[in-house]
């Protein structure tokens, strides 16, 4: 009987996690199939299968390529994306290490300040901020990875924290006995055992940044496009005409690598994700 | 190889809360020292004092003939190994030996050879490519042993290591880190709360409580002369019995008076201490469980200093029964031979004997007679 029901029950949870599979997986198999569709016809019947007489090739692609500059945007974003991530790893990883080992009152504001800024919603500085960038002439691709290091602290200082507090402290006094100096002890003992959370912090934050579009349109402008101000700026004709062709074409492209990113990673979520919420 | 010297060390905490008041010990150089104590005693800040993981707030401390007060952890040519082991998670068995070895820039031959070397004394060879995690309790303290004999240190601290392993293994490492004492020839300070440990292994032991040393000496001679109350207790299993009595004194000759006995004091208390400032006044006396005696022919012997114990509960152990009961209110234990013929609700006559026994002085614990 209740071997049956538990049976019942997994069925029903299979169904429910297939939906939702489905449900996400949905949006993403439009745009590839649309990729493949001449612009006029994708409006008309979003939903079809291209057909002989709707199949236009990779010529979205070669169009969308060609009008947006693709490249240079592709290059910005890779750019701005991997030293952020670099950045926000190293910085915060540091900084959960120093809130967590060094005990006061310091450190607790420093952390509060950190866990604040997770609730503080953009919208609310991005006048003040974007002034402030301007000012001091941080509104180009370097500057921009400050900006980030900025906005990805507060949750990654949160994720780590509650790591560190489960590494043992005995261990880095072996360091310490060993011959290594505080920065020795960090780079070769407290990070490799941090990884996982590393791992999770960084794929956390490289999909947000990637697909960010507002901070970029913001502080570099037209001027020094990124991926997603490329693809809206070039497929947007004038009077509101959009060319969904190309459109498509590009956000397929954009979303590769983030994808490619996060599968050849996501062990690494699960794990940094439980790790924190277990130990911490 | 190195003599370690405490003298006159404090350690304090936000310049309140003092955990070492004022310690002074000398441990020899090859010596197994063991600081045995409760916890919150104060015997692991020492040990980390010694390896220069907590600052040491007043005195001074000497690792030969050197103060080491302010040099690094590294520098003091010590190797620590630590309760939880404390192995770099993310290196293989191979490199956490290594480790050290290699922050000193020594050369890779070099650090081949003496990885290997300590390996083979550990019988760790097999598992040089393993990472901690697929390793099992005992390999793992193994490792820990292993990364600080590799640095060939002139002082080995070691931090309850055994506390995390079960009984079996327990013992079987206990004859081994003995053994490794004997063939490395090195100091040794180890902390433990277990007794046993420190009674099995130590030259010496220096028995603490409340960040105060109570008694330093041989197991061999905390055991037969503690220096108070709370080392004859802490020292032996089952604990030793404490009774108060009466000290009365009659015709030159001395008694001890509790309950509904009145057992003479042996010559050698009386000759060892004037007696005379305790009479009429209520001391400690100090009985270990193995000092009652259950066989018949001691018995016989020893008539005048019989005791009737109502057992209340007999524990067998094997070669020994463990008996409980009561004199007036205080409870007491006895270990007898399993062979003698006693149960729960017998009245068991045991015989005292009081060339073995104790007193203390009711006030200060401290031992009347040695």
């Amino acid at each position: 009987m209740t071997k049956t029901k538990q049976k019942g029950l997994r069925a029903l949870k299979f169904l429910f996690l297939l939906l939702l599979a489905i449900l996400f997986l949905v949006p993403i198999l439009l745009v590839f199939m649309n990729s493949f569709k001449s612009k006029f016809y994708i409006i008309g019947s979003p939903f079809s299968l291209p057909n002989s007489e709707t199949f236009a090739g990779i010529e979205n692609y070669i169009k969308g390529l060609s009008s947006s500059g693709f490249f240079a945007a592709f290059g910005r974003s890779v750019f701005i994306t991997v030293f952020s991530v670099l950045l926000i790893v190293v910085c915060t990883a540091m900084t959960a290490w120093f809130i967590v080992r060094v005990k006061g009152k310091f450190t607790k504001l420093l952390y509060y300040l950190f866990v604040f800024s997770m609730i503080v919603p953009f919208q609310m500085v991005m006048f003040t901020m974007t002034y402030i960038v301007n000012a001091i002439s941080f509104n180009n691709p370097i500057g921009i990875v400050f900006v980030y290091l900025g906005f990805g602290a507060g949750l990654s200082v949160f994720m780590l924290t509650g790591f560190i507090k489960s590494v043992p402290l005995e261990i880095e006094e072996a360091a310490t006995i060993d011959g290594c100096n505080p920065l020795q002890t960090f780079f070769l003992v407290v990070f490799p055992i941090l990884k996982p959370t590393a791992i999770t912090v960084a794929i956390l934050n490289a999909m947000w940044i990637w697909n960010d579009y507002l901070l970029p349109y913001l502080i570099l402008g037209t001027g020094q496009k990124t991926v997603p101000v490329a693809i809206q700026i070039a497929m947007q004709g004038a009077y509101g005409s959009v060319d969904w062709g190309g459109f498509m074409a590009m956000l397929v492209l954009a979303i590769i690598p983030i994808i490619v990113f996060y599968i050849s990673c996501q062990k690494y979520i699960i794990k940094g994700v439980v790790a924190g919420a277990v130990k911490g | 190889m190195a003599s370690i010297t405490l003298k006159n060390i404090k350690k304090t905490y936000d310049a309140k809360h003092t955990v070492i008041e004022n310690l002074n010990l000398e441990i020899k150089d090859k010596e197994f020292m063991i600081l045995v104590g409760p916890s919150g005693c104060g015997k692991s800040t020492t040990l980390r004092m010694i390896a220069g993981l907590e600052e040491i707030s007043g005195g001074e401390l000497l690792i030969g003939d050197r103060v080491v007060n302010d040099v690094a952890p590294k520098d003091r040519d010590i190797a620590m190994v630590f309760q939880s082991y404390a192995l770099y998670p993310h290196m293989s068995v191979y490199k956490n030996m290594a480790f050290a070895l290699k922050r000193k820039h020594e050369k890779q031959e070099e650090i081949d050879r003496k990885v290997h070397a300590a390996a083979k004394v550990l019988e760790l060879e097999e598992y040089l490519n393993r990472k901690p995690r697929a390793l099992s309790g005992g390999q793992r303290q193994r490792v820990a042993l292993g990364r600080a004999m590799v640095r060939q240190p002139s002082v080995f601290l070691l931090d309850e290591p055994l506390s995390n392993l079960d009984a079996k293994l327990r013992a079987e490492m206990r004859t081994q880190l003995k053994k490794l004492h004997q063939d490395l020839q090195t100091t040794f300070v180890y902390v433990t709360h277990d007794q046993t440990e420190a009674m099995t292994m130590a030259d010496r032991i220096v028995v603490m409580k409340d960040g105060v040393i109570q008694q330093v000496d041989t197991p061999q001679n905390l055991y037969n002369h503690p220096s108070n109350q709370f080392v004859a207790g802490f020292i032996g299993t089952p604990q030793m019995n404490f009774i108060d009595a009466k000290l009365a004194a009659e015709s030159g000759r001395y008694f001890v008076c509790f309950d509904a006995y009145r057992i003479p004091l042996p010559d050698r208390m009386v000759k060892a201490r004037d007696l005379a400032d305790y009479t009429g006044q209520t001391v400690v006396l100090g009985v270990r469980p193995e000092d009652f005696h259950g066989e018949a022919e001691y018995r016989l012997k020893t008539q005048r200093n019989l005791i009737h114990l109502p057992v209340d509960q007999a524990e067998m152990m094997g070669a020994e029964i463990y008996l409980y009961g009561e004199i007036g209110k205080t409870p007491v234990v006895a270990k007898i031979p399993s062979a003698e013929p006693v149960a729960a609700g017998d009245t068991a006559a045991l015989a005292l004997d009081m060339q073995a026994a104790h007193l203390f002085d009711k006030r200060t614990g401290d031992a009347i007679t040695d």
